[in-house]
């Protein structure tokens, strides 16, 4: 078989299906469509999964919290005082953090009172606010852009009015704005320091929400949290290795359950597939005869429709996976939208960064070209059998 | 020009288009990488978890959420959040909680 005549009945594929354009053009639409969400899916997955080892990489390395009947409940500031002794830890910081619901605006926000001062990298904060805007002192509070943009809240001089436990007002002004850029972290984020914090949620003295625990050396961090699981039996320890594995696993369980529906439209699609390739019209019948009488093999045939299967399988993958690309790291997966944040009336902007290797584009090719080859391949195989003769007659 | 060529074309397009929006993309990444505000906020905040869906507790903060939430309200609840449909369900929650686990 020369390299010429390969070429030569790839021409005449590429002519055949441009005879056949309606047809070629639905299945390549339809086929590209579930390519698209295919690896729109595969690329969102990668793209959070990337946004979770870059943006959470400065993490506490171990976060302890109180259980009391299965619930977390305020951690006593004294439990600081039963882990000293416990070789490796650099620094404990109290944290009062918890959920507002604003029911105006029907919003959540995230409020967190700690003194920042004492956190890893604290000093640079200010790095991360939007121009003209300053760390809140007492009475202050930063807010995100999604708290900004849903209260409605002008850029200078604004004010926060919050409701305590018992309905009694409380009022903040604003020191400042976090960046957009930190959205995916900060967007509902009320920020203040810990005293008014605690004023807000009427949380005791002498209690807070949790405990951030600061390790040297973090090769320790499973060792000591073993300790302080020991030492503090009513507690929960979430050392740092955990957040990664819970979103490798949220991400992942989201993947293979839209996986299954995907499955679902690929199969479909290849049945499809099989019904058009295998119900042959007499038009093609007779194309396959004369070729045959004009001395083309068997193996010409098989090849011929072979390139056909190739030509709109390879252009509806490039089509499908550039269009699921512009569509992931460029309109931030808008088509899933829903599914990622559901009623959620603060939206973070997302911007997603699908780094891919060749293995992510290698599955995608997996799942959905060699089940179109292989749904086509036997009707080719029909088509290339047929005696002319039957067929000219 | 011969049909072949044609289609040699249009892949080789297709596939220039995706380098070239590739490129952008690994750019842009390198300068959101370079700017660490991510990092810097997550430090200093000590966040645990991403701002993708504020509609519940559990999905807004899935590392640091008991198992019970979604049901926790009220004795009998049905969980009723459309993104808790999809999230995972924490299993892991109870590893680090006693040293009779570890």
């Amino acid at each position: 078989m020369s390299f010429a005549k390969q070429l030569n009945i790839l021409d005449y594929a590429l002519q055949g299906l441009w005879r056949r354009r309606l047809k070629t053009g639905g299945i390549v639409v339809i086929f590209s469509a579930v390519i698209f969400l295919a690896a729109s899916f595969q690329f969102t997955i990668k793209a959070l999964n990337n946004l979770v080892d870059q943006d959470l990489r400065a993490t506490p390395e171990i976060v302890i919290q109180k259980m009391s009947a299965g619930r977390q409940e305020s951690i006593p500031l004294n439990y600081i005082k039963k882990l000293k002794g416990i070789w490796g830890i650099r620094r404990v910081v109290p944290r009062i953090w918890g959920y507002y619901f604003d029911a105006t605006t029907k919003a959540n926000y995230t409020v967190i009172g700690l003194n920042y001062s004492k956190m890893p990298m604290g000093g640079l904060l200010d790095k991360a606010l939007i121009k003209g805007s300053h760390l809140p002192g007492p009475g202050e509070a930063l807010i995100g852009t999604g708290v900004k943009e849903v209260l409605r809240l002008p850029d200078k001089g604004a004010m926060l009015s919050l409701f305590r436990p018992d309905y009694s007002l409380k009022a903040l002004k604003v020191s400042g704005v976090f960046m957009p850029s930190t959205d995916i972290l900060t967007t509902d984020t009320i920020l203040m320091n810990l005293p008014d914090s605690r004023d807000l949620f009427a949380i005791k003295p002498g209690l807070v929400t949790d405990l951030c625990v600061y390790v040297a050396n973090p090769r320790e961090v499973t060792t000591i949290a073993r300790k302080i699981a020991a030492r503090l039996p009513d507690t929960r320890v979430v050392p740092k290795s955990q957040i990664k594995e819970t979103y490798r696993e949220v991400f992942g369980w989201r993947g293979g359950f839209a996986s299954i529906c995907l499955l679902t439209a690929i199969a479909a699609f290849i049945i499809f597939a099989w019904d058009k390739a295998s119900g042959m019209n007499p038009d093609e019948k007779r194309e396959v005869a004369i070729l045959k009488v004009i001395g083309w093999q068997t193996a010409d045939i098989l090849s011929l429709r072979f390139y056909e299967g190739f030509i709109v399988s390879s252009l509806s993958f490039l089509l499908g996976c550039t269009l699921a690309y512009a569509h992931v790291a460029f309109m931030g997966a808008g088509l899933f939208r829903p599914i990622l944040t559901g009623w959620s009336v603060i939206q973070p902007r997302i911007m997603l960064r699908p780094a891919l290797e060749f293995s992510d584009i290698l599955l995608i090719f997996s799942l959905v070209v060699p089940p179109y080859m292989a749904a086509t391949i036997v009707p080719a195989w029909r088509s290339a059998i047929i005696p002319p003769d039957a067929a000219v007659n | 020009m011969r049909p072949a060529r044609l289609f040699f074309y249009i892949v080789g397009m297709l596939l220039v288009v995706d380098l070239v929006m590739y490129a952008w993309n690994v750019h842009n990444e390198r300068l959101a990488a370079d700017g660490s505000r991510a990092a810097i906020v997550t430090a200093a905040l000590g966040l645990t978890d991403l701002c993708l869906a504020t509609e519940a507790r559990y999905t807004r903060h899935p590392v640091l959420a008991d198992g019970v939430v979604p049901f926790m309200d009220y004795p009998g609840e049905i969980e009723h959040f459309p993104t808790g449909s999809f999230w995972a369900p924490p299993v892991r929650f109870g590893r680090f909680p006693s040293p009779r686990q570890l």
